[in-house]
């Protein structure tokens, strides 16, 4: 029997076992590798996609919880190879090391500046704890989200 | 410079921006993680559950038989042992079981389900042997062996004492220390230390991809060292190196994890014994359990220093736990000389480095390994000299530090005064930020300043340019892009300055080792040094063909001409010439394509003769500085530890970006901010690390880290290319260092121990932690040596 959802606009199924985690049917099914099955525990956040637009961690989300539910993940955050304000200003931040965790963070980050009107340093900072980054000690980061809101 | 030898037009300093940040921002990427080919098969690896026992039966039939299964190997396939100066490991346990954790079978199938269900089905019957779990343990007189045959074993390189469970021991002495101690006008200074492991947690697991095609391998993986999955899968495989290529996708965080061979060849065997392409992952349990850690290590140092605060005498005994193997602390015990023996001048020293076999999950390389815990106890020690002796630990430091001609622990000379002017630099930068004194919330406050010595691990890299008739430029290179940006930025930025193109139009090729010539590997803040130096010779021969070929088509000496902005001109005539472009392709089809190779290797400066034992690199071709300053809060209640202030001055030689470097110190920093206050590693009695995962494993969170205050020192002297030092591997290192002083100036207690979690900090606040004993190490320095210094 399979679960259909919606990924980053498009109607899509999968036939993978319903407690299959959602970021194995993203990866494996759809081959979108973005999300990335970090920890798997939930603590990492690095395959976080937005989940009828929440945050939400693929890895602890079954597949038959995800059924109907419109997903989108970073692939599907930007269209046609143009960045979105919060990746150009990562990028212009040079805030990128390894990459790992940025699939992630985006997700967090968009959803932050999309929710909070006006984010302080703080709210940025808070929303940034459900994901880890072991490269770059989050300051570029943080400052790369306050230029995006001040923009 | 006269223009003749002129090897550049432009400067290569800029802030160039990342070439991979946009797929990494867009997902992308296709890490070694993210490669699924077609007709792949999924592999698991069984590994053993006691830390030490014999292996009576290891029977698979019934494995093979379940579904799904393609191939299953053991110990039989593979026959090699590795190491580093000693060939102790082999790939899977043969008749021993020296770890929990220990591969003793893997399995390909169609599925990973499948692979887990062949892996409960091995039949396995051990019979289990009291394991040595500390090396206090492992040293005692008794104790059992963890390597019986280790006098067997082949050495790979000779020199280092070795005997029982000491796998390698290091030593140096320089000048009579014996009689310093003996002085009437010292007093003498004894310190004990003891650190945890430190788990690098890159993102990525230990993953790869392998094919066995045409007779050969082909392993793709995660790593920063292809050429020594090359070089090590051969060996285990007993197979010639030229059968083995390996490229290298990007790779997700390394930090020194990615720095030997991990689980490539488990992939390799099984390609070759299925025939199909063969994926293994390690879980994030697996690499919690037998990540190679930053090692565990016991610190003694004594030191005789006269009232004026003159250092005339320093010894100490270093253990590092290497684990069930040796691995990279072999190598390790030869930096205790350069980070221990470093930061100040001394008038007699002698140290002794020593790796200890455990029946623990083998270490490996760490960040500035080594030089993290040695510089904790270097720095905390010097802290407790100055209390001693009355004297300020600040003045006490600008006193004593390395300078020009100062002698280093091996006797080498050093170059040039960098630490005493980058203290200066660090003094004017402190008051900038506001003490924390006047706070009056009832915690504790503290601040510390300290200084650290590393290097640069210089060491064999080649590469390639190749001029494209388009006007661009391909770098042909063994180097692995893990996240610090110097494949991404200080290469290109190097070969498109000498050029004269822009840095986006130097292509980076991925590591392959069919491509590219032998490199030692991307780690030791050597990428920009080593590949930069291949690099830029190979640009510079370039520029030579390209302004030869140019001086024809422009009539004019070749001296005259200068590259930039993509063209080849007349100098101070601009449109005189032609771009580098139509130069390039009229080469091409006159001469033929114009490209070029470099080499690199360390120069090997010179020790003092006689002083080093056992050591792989007797003097350090690059020194680096580092001056760390931070001020912490100690809450008295709950043991709790906040930073409030970071500032780092680092001794860079030359900033080819500045940004990308303040980047990696932030970094760096952080990671070390959780080796000195909360990312803890204990060993259960079973022999097992108890961290299993992110819960229990606390890495610093976005709530946790201050903005570091970075200043660059430049124009320290190098032998690097353009003047360029590491960047990427220093910044981590005096940070245990300063929070350890910093903690211990808050409390008034004697910190001896990272890291310094709540319960740990509460115990030295409440006086309840009683002071650090080594009764594994003897009083008299020489007692420790398994050989006496000096004797072959």
């Amino acid at each position: 029997m399979a679960v259909s959802l919606i990924v980053n606009g498009e109607r899509m199924a999968s036939s993978a076992d319903p407690m299959t985690p959602l970021v194995d049917v993203l990866r494996e099914d759809f081959h979108l590798t973005g999300a990335k099955p970090v920890c798997r525990e939930g603590f990492c956040g690095a395959c976080m996609v937005l989940l009828d637009g929440a945050p939400a961690l693929s890895c602890l989300m079954p597949l038959a919880l995800a059924e109907h539910c419109e997903i989108r993940t970073v692939e599907g955050l930007s269209s046609g190879g143009t960045l979105t304000p919060i990746q150009t200003a990562l990028e212009a931040h040079d805030a990128v090391q390894c990459g790992m965790c940025f699939p992630g963070m985006v997700v967090s980050l968009t959803h932050v500046l999309a929710t909070t009107p006006s984010p302080t340093r703080d709210d940025i900072r808070m929303a940034l704890t459900g994901n880890i980054c072991r490269c770059t000690g989050y300051e570029r980061i943080v400052e790369a989200a306050l230029s995006a809101v001040a923009k | 410079m006269t223009a003749g030898t002129r090897m550049s037009d432009v400067s290569a300093t800029m802030d160039f921006r990342r070439r991979d940040a946009r797929d990494k921002l867009m997902g992308r990427t296709r890490y070694t993680i993210d490669r699924y080919l077609p007709g792949m098969l999924h592999a698991a690896v069984l590994r053993a559950s006691v830390p030490a026992g014999r292996i009576v039966r290891l029977d698979t039939a019934k494995a093979a038989r379940m579904p799904g299964v393609r191939a299953i190997v053991t110990a039989a396939d593979a026959p090699g042992t590795i190491g580093i100066g000693i060939a102790d490991h082999p790939l899977f346990a043969r008749d021993l079981i020296r770890y929990n954790g220990e591969p003793l079978a893997a399995v390909a199938a169609d599925t990973l389900i499948q692979a887990h269900a062949a892996l409960a089905a091995i039949e396995v019957e051990i019979e289990p042997l009291s394991p040595v779990l500390t090396m206090a343990e492992a040293i005692a007189p008794d104790a059992r062996l963890v390597h019986p045959d280790w006098h067997d074993y082949e050495i790979l390189l000779a020199g280092g004492a070795r005997e029982g469970n000491v796998a390698w021991e290091a030593s140096v002495v320089r000048g009579d220390v014996d009689a310093a101690f003996a002085r009437p006008d010292v007093v003498i200074v004894d310190s004990n230390f003891r650190v945890g492991r430190q788990n690098h947690v890159a993102f990525e697991p230990r993953a790869v991809v392998a094919s066995y095609e045409d007779g050969r391998f082909h392993i793709e993986t995660s790593t920063q060292v292809p050429w020594t999955i090359r070089n090590a899968t051969a060996r285990l495989l007993g197979i010639p190196a030229s059968q083995v290529r390996v490229t290298v996708p990007p790779v997700g965080g390394g930090f020194g994890l990615k720095f030997d061979i991990a689980i490539e060849p488990f992939a390799a065997l099984l390609a070759r014994a299925s025939g199909r392409p063969v994926r293994l992952v390690n879980s994030r349990e697996e690499e919690m359990l037998t990540c190679l850690f930053r090692e565990n290590a016991e610190i003694r140092i004594r030191s005789a220093v006269t009232q004026a605060g003159e250092i005339v005498g320093r010894e100490a005994v270093v253990l590092m736990d290497c684990g069930a193997y040796g691995g990279e602390q072999i190598f390790l015990t030869t930096m205790t000389a350069h980070t221990l023996g470093g930061n100040y001048r001394l008038g007699s020293v002698r140290l002794v480095s020593r790796a200890i076999y455990t029946n623990t999950a083998p270490n490996g390389a760490f960040r500035a390994c080594n030089g993290v815990y040695n510089t904790f106890a270097l720095e905390r020690h010097t802290d407790e000299i100055a209390a001693r002796i009355g004297m300020d630990p600040l003045a006490f430091r600008s006193r004593n530090v390395l300078g020009d001609g100062a002698l280093g622990a091996t006797g080498q000379r050093f170059d040039g005064d960098v630490l005493g002017p980058m203290l200066d630099r660090m003094n004017t930068m402190r008051p900038a930020t506001a003490t924390s004194r006047e706070r009056n919330d009832g915690r504790l406050y503290g601040r510390a300043t300290t200084v650290g010595t590393w290097f640069v691990f210089v060491g064999p890299s080649a590469a390639t340019v190749n001029m494209n008739a388009d006007g661009t430029a391909t770098l042909v290179t063994s180097g692995v892009e893990i996240g610090s940006g110097s494949m991404m930025q200080a290469l290109p930025q190097i070969v498109a300055a000498t050029l004269g193109i822009a840095p986006d139009n130097v292509i980076v090729r991925t590591a392959d080792t069919d491509a590219a010539g032998y490199d030692v590997g991307v780690g030791g803040g050597r990428t920009t040094v080593s590949l930069g130096a291949a690099s830029l010779q190979a640009a510079q021969e370039v520029r030579k063909k390209l302004l030869k070929v140019a001086s024809e088509m422009l009539e004019a000496a070749p001296e005259d001409l200068v590259m930039q902005n993509g063209r080849i001109e007349i100098a101070g005539a601009p449109g005189s010439g032609r771009s580098v472009a139509e130069v390039a392709s009229h080469a091409q089809a006159k001469e033929g394509p114009v490209s070029a190779t470099g080499a690199f290797t360390g120069r090997g400066v010179p020790a003092m003769p006689g002083c080093v034992a056992g050591h792989f690199i007797d003097a350090i071709d690059i020194p680096v500085f580092a001056v760390h300053d931070c001020e912490v809060a100690v809450d008295r209640d709950t043991g709790h530890v906040e930073v409030l202030s970071y500032k780092v001055v680092q001794d860079v030689g030359r900033a080819l970006n500045p940004r990308a470097i303040r980047g990696q110190i932030q970094g760096g920093v952080v990671q070390g901010l959780g080796y000195a206050l909360h990312e803890e590693v204990t060993i259960g009695a079973d022999g097992s690390v108890r961290q299993a995962g992110f819960e229990t494993y606390r890495v610093p969170l976005a709530l946790d880290v201050v903005p570091v205050e970075i200043s660059l020192y430049e124009g320290a002297p190098s032998m690097g290319p353009l003047g360029t030092k590491g960047a990427g591997e220093v910044p981590i290192l005096n940070v245990g260092a300063t929070i350890a002083c910093a903690v211990a100036n808050a409390t008034g207690k004697r910190v001896q121990e990272l890291p310094l979690t709540p319960p740990r900090v509460l115990e030295l606040i409440l006086g309840r932690k009683p002071a650090l004993a080594f009764p594994h190490i003897a009083d008299a320095w020489a007692d420790n040596l398994v050989r006496p210094h000096g004797q072959p």
